[in-house]
This record gives C-alpha cells, structure tokens and sequence, in this order.
C-alpha cells in the first residue's frame, strides 16, 4: 500500500518537471551552448537605459538597450552562428565564491578578485587561456588588442607558483582603496592618511570596510607610515617591490601590532560596515568611509544629485591597487571546446570598447581596458570629465593606463580642477597616486589562519575585559534561575504527595 | 488500498530528513574533524580555550537577556491589560501589537534607526544599548503572544474565588494570576532568549561592531573554517537543548498541577 502511494507521488514528481523540461529549446538548436558566469552583484550593465541616457561622443551614441548578457548571445549568433545560452548568476564577497566552488556549484567562468584569482590558481582549479586568445590578428579578440599596457605588465610580471597571471586571467575592472570624506567636516590633509582611522578628532565618525583584508591593509599602512612616507624609503631603487613587501608583511610582529591597531581604532571608529558605508556618506551619518574607487565613485555621484560634495583622496602611505578578473573553471569547462570559446568569447565581448564604456558608465568601476587603436575609451573619459567652460581647469596626464608612457602627451585631460580630488581622481588615479599603489597577494593557508585568527581576536570580546560587576549580575541571574526551577519543582512534588 | 494516518506523515517526515536530520549528521562530522577529516576534539577545546570565543558568548548571553528582561517587562503588563475585561476590543488592540510582525524586518530595522539617530544623534556611542533596544522591538510579539495566551485562557472564576476567601486585587494577582501564567513567560523566554543570541543582522544594521554568536560562525565560515564553526553551532544546539529540557519539563508538570488546582 505504501509503495503504491510512493509510486503515485514519483509519477507525480516526474510528470511535473517534464513540463518544465526545455524541449523545444533543445530541439530548435540541438548545439546551443549553456555558459554559466558568475559575477558580482550589479557588476554589468543590465540595459534598459532612459533614452535621454546616451552616450553622445563625437565617434557615435553609446546606449545600453538590452542588457550586457542578451547583446552577448545575439552577437554570438550572428558571429559564429551557435546558439549560446547564458546562465547568469552572482555572488557577493570572494570567500561566498569560493565557499560555493567548493560546495559543488560549478560555473564555466568567474569574475573574483586577484587574490582569490591566485587562490583558485593555486589550487589548480583554473582553466588556462588559449593561444588564440592571445592572437591580436584575431579581429574579435578585443581583450588582447585593447588591455591597458599598465594593467598587462602587473599581470605578465605577477606569478603564482611559476605561472603567471595573464595565462589564466583576464582583467575586467581595476581600482584602488581610499577615503571618501565630506570636505566641510575633515580637511583633505587629515583625509590623506591611513591615520584617519585613530584620529581623535573625528571620534566615532568613520567607517572602515568590515572584512579583514582591507582592515589589515588599512592597519599596516597606518603602522608604517612613518617609514612608508620618508623620502629615504620613497627614493630606494627598488620602491616598489620595497612597498609591496611592506603592505604584504605578515610576520607575527606585525600581525600582532596589527592587532592592537585594530582593537584600539575599533573604539574611535563608527563601525566596521558591509554595505552602510556609500549610504552613511551620502546622509551624512559620517563623514569619512574606507571605501573602493568604484563604490567612491558612485557615493560621489549619488552626493552630488543632492548637491553635496564628497571627495576622495588615496593615503599618502600607499593604496591597494586590486583586479577582478575573469578565470574559466577547469570543473565547469570539461575540456570542451566549444565552451571554452563561448567563454573566452565573451570576455573579448565585453572588452569591446562600447561595451566596456556602457559597463563604466553602469556601475561606476574603471575597466582595465584602454581600446589599444580605438580612442573611444580615451574618448568617454573626456567626455565624462573634460572641462566645458569652466575657468579654473587642470591638465591631468593619463598616458600610464593608455600607453604605458606617463608623459605621453596624446592622453592629457583638460579637466576641472575639482576633479583632482573627485570621481576622476577615484576612477583614473594620477599617476604619482599609482606610483605608491600596492598589491595585495593572496595568502597561504598558514598565513590566513594567523590573519584570519587576529581578525577574531579584534572582532570578539575578550572574557578577560569583562568587569567584576558583569560577572555578579550573571551569577546573580543564573542563581535566581536555578532557585526558581528547584522550588517550583519542590512545590509540585509536595502537591503530589 | 489502506490509507492509514500514519501516511499522511510522509511528507513530512521526508522534509525533516532531507532539511533537518541530514544536515544535523553533517553539523556533527564537521564539528568533531579537522579539515582533512580525521576526528578531532580540537575544536571542542579550541572554543573553551579562547578568551575571544568565550568572550562572545558571554556577550551574546549578555545582550540575549538584557532583551528578554525588557521584553518581558514590556509583555507582561500589555498581555496583562489586554485581558482584562476593560478592553472589549481586545482583537483590535492584539491586532495592533502583532501588526508590526507583518512588516518586513529590515525594513523595521531601518526605521528604528533613523530614530534612534533623531534622538542619539551618533548611534555608535551607544552600541549595546541600541542592539538591545533593536531586538526588543524585533523579538516583543513573541513575548506578548504566549503570555497573552495563557493569561486569556486562565479561569476567572479562580479570582472570583480568591476574592470571595477575602483577597484583595495585588494578593489575588500574586497568588493566583502570576504563578498560572508562568508557562507563557517561560515559552516566551525561550522564543526571546535564543533567537537573540544569533541575530547578529541586527548588530550589523545598529553598527554594533562586536561580534555575537552569530557572526562568530559567519566569520568563521567566510575564512573557510567549516569545522570550528559547525563545533560553534553545535554549541549552540547544546546550550539551546539544555535550556528547552528544563523548560518541558516544567510545561508538562505545570498542565498536572493546573489540573490538580481546578
């Protein structure tokens, strides 16, 4: 009898979902390929723009009509004549992404950010590029011929385990930490340094990003930035590798010192904040944020709709320059190459330059691609920052993302001088801000659980903290409870006898 | 065909299987190995080792029944009033009190906060306070509902008797009201005091930056550490058992004595 209501209720089951089986999708194109991305949230252009939203440059108008995935699979069709179908998926921090990897969640190609990019390498999980890709004959291969020679030199030159980054990864969007700060409440010295964050003068009024790699970056800058800021440090030949070794120093001295940093700032700071920070700004709940360029950027825009200023400024210590980028997963890609060329399809799609500008324009982050022999890009940022009539103008050199020579005098701005310390500044940094940029690498398994380790220390609170008052009222709360459950208990069992 | 009762249980029994009992078996490997899977007690010592993760559970029981205090200061004479025979229109008024559980939680959140930040101005001088106040506002309905049940379902006529044997108002109250509605406190403390240990989303929201139980395992989970935060859980479950086999078995004893009494 049971077994036939079982039977009864797999019928059931098996009826339902053959009704939602895709037959006639498959039928239609039995070769259409199924490419699943995962990306972070509102991290492409969803389409769907006003009409008044153009893009007006002298080239053409750019306007976002569809979203980014749809243009994806029709421009497929129409250049390789295969069907792509694009399960589009996102995630929220790189540790989620990873979480869900391991998991068993499989996805052909992922956007996260360069330190879980060597993670992922690391544990060889990562499909490599194709040659092809790389071909710059290739009239659709829009990556290679458009990258920033700034951004293809960090990944050529930047290895995980003998391999380097740019045969695994693609970069999508690049930028640097900073502070966002209301000018009329802190001066743009004060905003200027790590330091900001113990600043007594603006107790309980900033806010820093609460996840631990950004803290520990914050932390160390600050605890540095007497030898970071010396001219004798600044002079050294080799600064670079001087400074990234610094920001990356994880011996226990310094995560120890990092430590007590953190748990004292943690008393003069307003709170450590997930998603708050853009928001707390524009209200003016604070008035400084530790906050990503893309995310300063949108602040920025948002304060100005209601005609508030913010500003942005890289400490003088040293910024995180960081990447995200797009890695194809061994797991998901089996080896098939139809897939893979769908996917290494669509990074080069996206890095077309109207497509990188509508992605810009969308979500407010600088795309690692500076269009190579295509101006467009160069094109929108005047565009988009280029000084109209204003007065008080400055010439502001972008030459290192666009051809690699800081001098280069075919990328020079005219832009506002306000600009220097708003979105332009956050979006394109100058390049004496990139000259003190740092990377953040990704850390072993040894190393993380130290990092990961202080980061409770400096999140929880200590038993040994707790005062002696604290500890009579629980004893007191606990012995009440225990009283009242004994005599309860005693009453009903005399009631009984 | 025989369709006995029992199949009806079916589904349900499937459910529990898949969505309780199958991840509780997962909670418990995890909790009792290392990353490499060979059985350990580490975490188990880890946890009762550490003055931060013992810290956050002091702070978690802190916050949990500073709320539940207030909560059942605010409940009890609300439940209390709502009985009482002045209001007629009880439905209307207990409508009141559970309308707020109808809006959107964080939307809640949000509000209190712009209010409390018209009165405190810096919410970040008073992180404590404003986690408590949150999660009084959040967890209240679930104090008043059982306390109002029992206190509704409470004989009259035990008053009646009391004051007919000479009681007056306050006698009558603490002999008689108060001990018979001591399974609704109890059920209501424990649908106060649990929940609040956890609900870190509130502290995050109220900008209080010190971790609760809650965020300890999601700090724990986003570096990876699977097993140390299932053993946290796990904790959890413990201390969330202990607390609910007293409270049974007051609420069985407590229906027998009721009985007795009428």
């Amino acid at each position: 009898m049971k077994s036939k209501v079982i039977a009864a209720l797999i019928l059931a089951v098996s009826l339902i979902t053959a009704d939602f089986c895709p037959v006639s999708a498959a039928s239609e194109n039995e070769k259409a390929i199924t490419l699943r991305i995962c990306n972070w949230e509102e991290y492409i252009d969803q389409g769907e723009w006003d009409e008044d939203e153009v893009i007006d440059l002298e080239s053409g108008d750019i306007i976002g009509r569809n979203s980014m995935i749809e243009d994806f699979e029709n421009w497929y069709y129409e250049t390789y004549g295969t069907r792509v179908k694009v399960e589009y998926s996102t995630f929220g921090t790189n540790e989620d992404l990873y979480n869900m990897l391991t998991i068993g969640d499989v996805y052909d190609l992922v956007c996260p950010s360069e330190y879980m990019i060597m993670k992922l390498m690391a544990d060889d999980m990562v499909q490599p590029l194709s040659d092809e890709f790389f071909d710059p004959e290739v009239e659709t291969n829009y990556y290679v011929k458009g990258v920033s020679p700034y951004i293809k030199n960090i990944f050529e030159t930047h290895d995980i385990n003998g391999v380097t980054w740019d045969r695994c990864a693609a970069g999508y969007m690049w930028g640097i930490t900073g502070f966002v700060y209301n000018p009329e409440a802190v001066s743009e010295e004060d905003a200027s340094t790590w330091k900001l964050l113990e600043n007594p003068a603006y107790r309980r009024q900033v806010t820093i990003k609460d996840n631990v790699r950004d803290a520990y970056f914050a932390a160390v800058g600050a605890l540095k930035s007497d030898l970071l800021t010396s001219e004798e440090f600044k002079n050294r030949d080799d600064y670079k590798e001087a400074l990234q070794a610094e920001m990356n120093d994880v011996s226990p001295e310094t995560v120890d010192k990092a430590q007590h940093y953190l748990q004292q700032i943690k008393d003069n700071l307003y709170s450590f904040e997930t998603d708050s920070g853009k928001s707390d700004m524009i209200t003016g709940k604070v008035v400084a944020n530790y906050q990503w360029s893309g995310d300063a950027v949108y602040a920025m825009d948002q304060a100005e709709e209601d005609d508030f200023c913010l500003n942005f400024a890289a400490p003088k210590e040293c910024t995180n320059i960081y990447f995200d980028g797009w890695v194809m997963l061994k797991k998901g890609i089996a080896q098939d190459p139809a897939k893979q060329k769908a996917a290494e399809a669509f990074i080069n799609f996206i890095s077309r330059p109207d497509n990188v500008i509508r992605n810009m324009y969308y979500i407010g982050y600088s795309s690692v691609i500076s269009g190579g022999d295509d101006g467009r890009v160069f094109e929108y940022l005047d565009w988009n920052y280029g000084a109209d009539d204003d007065e008080d103008v400055t010439e502001y050199p972008v030459g290192y993302f666009f051809s690699g020579d800081p001098e280069d005098e075919d990328y020079v701005l005219t832009v506002p001088s306000q600009q220097l310390k708003r979105q332009l500044a956050a979006q394109y940094p100058s390049a004496d801000v990139i000259r003190r940029a740092s990377i953040m690498i990704y850390f072993d398994q040894a190393q993380s659980e130290i990092i990961n380790r202080m980061w409770i220390r400096v999140r929880c609170f200590n038993i040994l903290s707790v005062p002696v008052w604290a500890w009579i009222a629980l004893l007191f709360v606990i012995a009440a409870g225990v009283i009242f459950y004994l005599r309860r208990k005693a009453a009903k069992e005399s009631m009984y006898t | 065909m025989r369709f006995s009762r029992k199949t009806l249980g079916i589904p349900y029994a499937v459910f529990l299987l898949l969505f309780v009992v199958a991840p509780l078996l997962v909670l418990f490997f995890y909790a009792f190995t290392n990353g490499q899977g060979q059985f350990t007690l580490r975490n188990l010592t880890d946890f009762f080792t550490d003055p931060n993760t013992l810290g956050t559970l002091f702070y978690s029981f802190a916050l949990a029944l500073t709320t539940t205090a207030l909560c059942l200061i605010l409940a009890y004479p609300t439940a209390y009033i709502l009985t009482t025979g002045r209001f007629k229109k009880n439905t209307v008024l207990i409508m009141i009190f559970i309308m707020p559980m109808w809006i959107n939680f964080s939307l809640r959140i949000t509000a209190l906060k712009e209010i409390l930040g018209l009165i405190e101005g810096n919410l970040a001088f008073y992180p404590f306070i404003n986690s408590v106040i949150g999660m009084t506002y959040d967890f209240l309905p679930f104090m008043i509902l059982p306390i109002y049940n029992t206190l509704a379902k409470m004989d009259g006529s035990l008053i009646e008797a009391a004051k007919d044997l000479g009681a007056n108002d306050r006698y009558a109250f603490l002999r008689i009201t108060l001990p018979l509605s001591v399974p609704g406190v109890i059920s209501g403390i424990s649908m106060v005091l649990l929940p609040a240990m956890t609900n870190y989303v509130v502290l995050d929201m109220l900008y209080n930056s010190t971790y609760i139980m809650g965020s300890l395992i999601g700090s724990y989970f986003s570096a990876y550490n699977w097993n140390g935060g299932s053993m946290i859980a796990l904790i959890l479950l413990g201390i969330i058992c202990i607390i609910n086999i007293l409270n049974d078995d007051d609420k069985g004893e407590t229906t027998r004595t009721g009985g007795a009494l009428l």
